[in-house]
């Protein structure tokens, strides 16, 4: 009973700590973003609240927390208070298969856990690529139940265009599982230690680079991001599926948003470039005789390699105009799809040639 | 051999790739054009066509002669004037009311144009939101205010100006010029 309460414990304080992290980056990133699109545009984005706007993040929490809780007239109420719910955990709960540093255990008073991983399912992946299909609910309910054509319109869009990406998103990373020859994203970044060029984007038998640009723009579409933001196309449908939240309930689809990039972002890092691995075999601390430090090294290859895909997330945005549905929808099922499919068909037959490597 | 040129750009992505490239550059030489307005203000020009004002001759009076010049000339109707002889001085007038509505005012300086003896001026205040409409409503006394504080140099009175006629400084080539 003690061991199940200690362990039940570890958990616990584990996933505080990443959900901490999650919504401090996310806080970052609502800034970050605002900042590099200003900076890219000759602007110089929030400069009002604190030096240089660094407190605008807790401004606009503050301001969303206290703003009215608008149900409109014709809602289904239900629906309308579980939608933004619906979005937001399943964008929070994939988070719980990511490893965040290197795979040791820990034994804490005879129970052994894994510091930086809070638990290590063995389809770790399919995991995260089921939750995020939840999210899709979130969103299309969401546009229904707030019974206003902007926002159906924003939903339908949404679900229809996260269905379409989701899938080459699956499609791209079964290259990465072919070689890896595992789901489990801790097995899946252990098999790329060494010299970057392990790293399954350089892979010997099959480099994924084919697969890693599909994953890139569908992970871009998926989240729905520009120039992929049809959902949410503001010249067109005022916000998409979120027209008429106001309140914590937007700051909950704002959260799932930012956090759903932050998990592909963590993703692709985890992947395709090695995850916590750095681009070097072992650890700078491992040299300096310092091997139980090493983690921080790990952990910041880590952050630098997802913070690198947020950055292209805002890259995309200052520079990209928005796609037409069209466009988005062959684009998606004629072109992303075939890359995806030749993808795996050339990995398999170079894994069965090189069976060994 | 240019479609395969044009096909191999769209496989490289390198129409995307020139564009981000542009957008890199911006935040590289970081240059912001933005003037961050209520700390800095920039500098406006002397013609800048701002809050409309009346204006005072140096030893205090009023130059407006109350001749409905501007009222006519408003597109807008944002001035009405009531004039009235100058007690005691039969001949000379003045303007014993005067309104501007300056919620319709669109600051084309046609009032100032029509003025015969200068009396209005635009100044180059232009922060004039408020939370009342109301307040935009200005009397005789508000205008001689914004003059006031616009224009601290004053024209000077002319001399030889007979007290009981109204001044005019165009097509009177007999009378004396205002000084330049």
């Amino acid at each position: 009973m003690t061991e199940l309460g200690l362990r039940f414990f570890l958990s616990l304080t584990q996933i505080a700590v990443v959900v901490v992290i999650v919504i401090v980056t996310v806080l970052i990133l609502t800034l970050a973003e605002r900042k590099v699109l200003g900076w890219m545009q000759d602007r110089m984005g929030p400069m009002e609240v604190g030096p240089y706007g660094i407190l605008q993040p807790f401004a606009d929490a503050i301001k969303l927390f206290f703003k009215e809780d608008i149900v409109p007239a014709g809602a289904n109420k239900f629906l309308f208070t579980a939608a933004p719910l619906l979005a937001l955990i399943p964008a929070f709960i994939g988070f719980a298969v990511i490893p965040w540093g290197p795979d040791w255990t820990v034994e804490f008073n005879g129970t052994v856990i894994k510091p930086f991983v809070i638990s290590d399912i063995n389809i770790g992946i399919l995991y995260i690529l089921a939750f995020a299909s939840l999210g899709a609910y979130g969103i299309i309910l969401g546009g229904w139940a707030s019974n206003s054509k902007y926002s159906l319109l924003g939903g339908l869009r949404s679900a229809a265009q996260v269905i379409s990406y989701e899938l080459n998103v699956g499609l791209a990373i079964i290259g990465v599982i072919i070689l890896a020859g595992s789901l489990s994203l801790v097995k899946i970044t252990n098999a790329q230690s060494g010299w970057f060029w392990h790293w399954y984007l350089f892979a010997f038998p099959a480099p994924q680079i084919f697969a890693f640009v599909v994953y890139v723009i569908s992970s871009v579409a998926e989240t729905n991001r520009v120039p992929f933001d049809l959902p949410e196309a503001e010249s067109e449908l005022v916000a998409g599926f979120f027209t008429e939240y106001s309140g914590l309930r937007f700051a909950f689809f704002y959260l799932a948003e930012y956090a759903n990039m932050v998990l592909v972002s963590c993703i692709a890092a985890a992947m395709f470039l090695g995850g916590w691995n750095a681009p070097y075999p072992g650890t700078v601390f491992d040299l300096l005789g310092l091997p139980s430090l090493a983690w921080i090294e790990n952990t910041m290859w880590f952050a630098a390699k997802t913070y690198f895909f947020l950055f292209l997330f805002f890259w995309l945005r200052a520079t990209l105009p928005r796609l037409r549905y069209d466009q988005l929808m062959r684009f998606g099922w004629k072109v992303m799809l075939p890359i995806a499919l030749a993808n795996i068909v050339v990995t398999s037959i170079a894994v069965y040639l090189f069976p060994n490597s | 051999m240019d479609r395969l040129k044009q096909w191999l750009k769209t496989v490289t992505l390198y129409e995307i790739a020139a564009g981000m490239k542009a957008t890199l550059s911006h935040l590289l030489n970081y240059k912001p054009v933005t003037l961050q307005y209520p700390h800095e203000k920039r500098t406006l020009p002397d013609n800048y066509r701002g809050m409309l004002a009346l204006l005072r001759y140096d030893d205090g009076t009023e130059k407006c002669v109350g001749c409905d010049l501007c009222e006519a000339a408003c597109p807008s109707r944002v001035i009405r004037v009531v004039s009235a002889e100058v007690p005691g001085e039969p001949t000379k007038r003045y303007a014993k009311e005067y309104y501007m509505d300056m919620t319709r005012c669109l600051f084309c300086g046609m009032c100032v144009d029509a003025c015969p003896v200068d009396a209005l001026g635009m100044t180059r205040e232009f922060e004039w939101a408020v939370y009342d409409k109301r307040q935009l409503h200005l009397n005789k006394q508000q205008l001689l205010a914004i003059g006031d504080r616009s224009f601290p140099v004053r024209e000077k009175r002319l001399e030889l100006q007979h007290p009981n006629t109204a001044f005019f400084n165009v097509a009177f080539k007999h009378v004396p010029q205002k000084p330049v």
